[in-house]
């Protein structure tokens, strides 16, 4: 135990708080949940805005361990962008209660749940937990569709604008760029998706039903039997045989998820595995922003898509 | 660190109002050398609360807790009417056995549900930086209660635990002063499962109990180390998760380990010493 040190970190901590935080302050505080928020809060924000993402890119967004700088964070932070929709569920309401910032209070202008007014996929009819981890609201994963980086994209110019009315044209700009850039984008990865039209692939969890639906892809074969239970060898060899019998031969995992099991199936069917990400910085290669990531996905699950049938 | 303490404030009020009760009952469990009896009663109730996820009871409902205490109960008689085979099979043996498959069963239970896994990973490493003020309130009570019976019985409840022979000879009946004592660890030991994970627990019971052995002979000096050492590891641990932004509980365990490291350095000294001047 170095006691200089300790008092070295005490001196550093006020000096940090007391003294710089006039100079932070200029700027607008913004805290999201998961890379792929934090990466479009980069493209509208810009210099005008210091942004703390909580989750790291490769750690699964169900699952976050809380640290005291979650709390101090969200305790400064003057927006909270989060996916909604139960994602965060399990651990960030405790967080937000913690930091007792009203800015960023359930239902405040200050608090952005990006869900909300999109039109999610996989609503439950009934709510049966027994069927697995099955969110009321909708699957969460929207953000892998790029039209709903769009909306989202949106929503977070109008909230930085609400917070910040000094730069509303900045704002306003930087989404118009994004938003272009996007446009232009969209229709090359589509074409680049076209021939692979109705095949399917197999993910480990049902988190891809949006880039499924807007690529005209099926990723509707899962290692997992129910949304976050582990796989069962039973069901391996159920989603086995479905692959064999049906010619689908590209497995896609993300990196909080078990590659070992995706490697077995892999080898046992003659399949490739893609190493994909939800979130930008997840996968090597995407650490540029959204529309890199996506740029990623589509490339990489088309070249594997690709391969596979050719043979 | 007005900041420090306004997100810290919880945590170190349950740092220096809860491990008290675990100190003073570490030093029976380290007396009794049943040094994972804990890690058991804690897995048993979870078990416990795994039944009764599956029955269809939310996690933190008030049936889910009877359920796990059930558990924890007869956890408690398993291990009261062990004590006295310690000649054909060690107890610590049947401790280990209990705690394994107390873990596999719930394993094997939560396997199809998925609030399983989120549940099992909680009773690890627990919440103490997110604990809230009710469940400090509501704790501290019961940890009260255990205290003051403790204290009324202390003599029968020492005596079992650090004189088994003389309470032999007065009569005392082993069994039933065994099963309360359980059934009292039982409960403190679920209740603070549920804030700080079964690591904590258990860092809290033994590592200050053994603090204490290496540094003083009598019960209340060896007391008055424990808490010390639990009081000054709380307040290290709470204070570099705070500046390094470390995990809490993690980060708590880690000090009571480097004051047990300086407990003992300081008593082979001490030793030493005392060996010279002889």
């Amino acid at each position: 135990m170095k006691f200089n040190d300790a008092i070295n970190t005490i001196v550093l901590t006020a000096a940090l708080f007391f003294g710089f935080s006039s100079v932070i302050q200029a700027k607008l505080n913004v805290v999201t949940t998961t890379a792929d928020f934090g990466a479009l809060a980069r493209e509208i924000g810009g210099d005008l805005v210091n942004i703390s993402v909580l989750a790291k890119p490769t750690e699964d967004p169900h699952f976050v361990d809380a640290k005291p700088s979650y709390i101090a964070k969200l305790a400064r932070a003057d927006v909270l962008i989060e996916g909604g929709a139960e994602l965060e569920m399990g651990w960030l309401p405790p967080l937000i209660d913690g930091s007792r910032n009203s800015k960023i209070a359930l239902g405040k202008p200050g608090h952005v749940p990006c869900a909300e007014g999109l039109a999610l996929l996989e609503v439950p009819a009934t709510l049966d937990r027994s069927r697995g981890d099955i969110h009321a609201m909708g699957n969460p994963h929207f953000m892998t569709d790029p039209m709903n980086a769009r909306h989202v994209a949106e929503r977070i110019a109008a909230a930085f604008s609400a917070a910040d009315a000094d730069h509303n044209a900045a704002y306003r700009q930087k989404l118009d760029a994004f938003v272009k850039r996007l446009d232009e984008k969209l229709p090359a990865w589509e074409k680049e998706m076209a021939p692979f039209k109705g095949k399917r692939v197999v993910a480990y969890h049902n988190s891809w039903p949006y880039f499924a639906q807007r690529f005209g892809v099926k990723i509707d074969l899962f290692l997992e039997p129910k949304p976050g239970i582990p796989p069962t060898p039973a069901n391996l060899a159920s989603v086995q045989s479905d692959m064999k019998t049906q010619g689908v031969r590209v497995i896609i995992v993300e990196p909080y998820q078990n590659r070992k099991t995706a490697e077995n199936v892999a080898q046992a069917t003659g399949a490739a595995i893609v190493d994909v990400a939800q979130y930008p910085g997840g996968v090597k290669g995407t650490e540029g922003g959204y529309i890199e990531l996506i740029d990623y996905l589509v490339k990489s699950i088309a070249k594997a898509l690709k391969e596979k049938t050719d043979k | 660190m007005i900041e420090a303490l306004n997100i810290m404030k919880w945590p170190l009020v349950a740092c220096l109002l809860l491990p008290g009760i675990l100190v003073y009952l570490g030093m029976h469990i380290v007396r009794r050398e049943i040094i994972f009896v804990d890690l058991a009663l804690a897995q048993m109730a979870a078990l416990g609360t795994c039944l009764a996820i599956l029955l269809g009871h939310e996690a933190d409902s008030w049936i889910a807790y009877c359920w796990s205490l059930g558990l924890t109960l007869i956890g408690a008689a398993i291990f009261t009417l062990t004590r006295d085979v310690k000649h054909r099979v060690p107890q610590e043996a049947l401790i280990g056995i209990i705690y394994v498959v107390a873990a596999a069963a719930g394993l094997l239970l939560l396997s199809r549900n998925p609030e399983g896994n989120e549940e099992l990973r909680r009773t690890l490493v627990g919440e103490v930086l997110l604990v809230r003020p009710i469940e400090v309130a509501r704790t501290f009570a019961l940890f009260l209660g255990v205290g003051i019976i403790h204290f009324m019985f202390r003599k029968q409840f020492l005596m079992i635990s650090f004189d088994h022979e003389q309470a032999v000879r007065e009569g005392i009946s082993i069994r039933l002063w065994d099963f309360c004592f359980y059934v009292l660890f039982g409960l403190v030991v679920t209740s603070f499962v549920h804030i700080g994970g079964v690591l904590l627990v258990f860092s809290y019971l033994i590592i200050p109990a053994v603090c204490a052995t290496f540094l003083a002979d009598s019960i209340s000096a060896r007391l008055a180390i424990g808490w010390i050492a639990a009081t000054a590891g709380g307040i290290i641990g709470l204070y570099m998760s705070f500046t390094r932004d470390l995990p809490t509980g993690a980060a708590i365990v880690c000090s009571l380990g480097i004051l047990l490291l300086l407990a003992g350095i300081t008593s082979a000294f001490r030793r030493r010493t005392d060996s010279k001047t002889i």
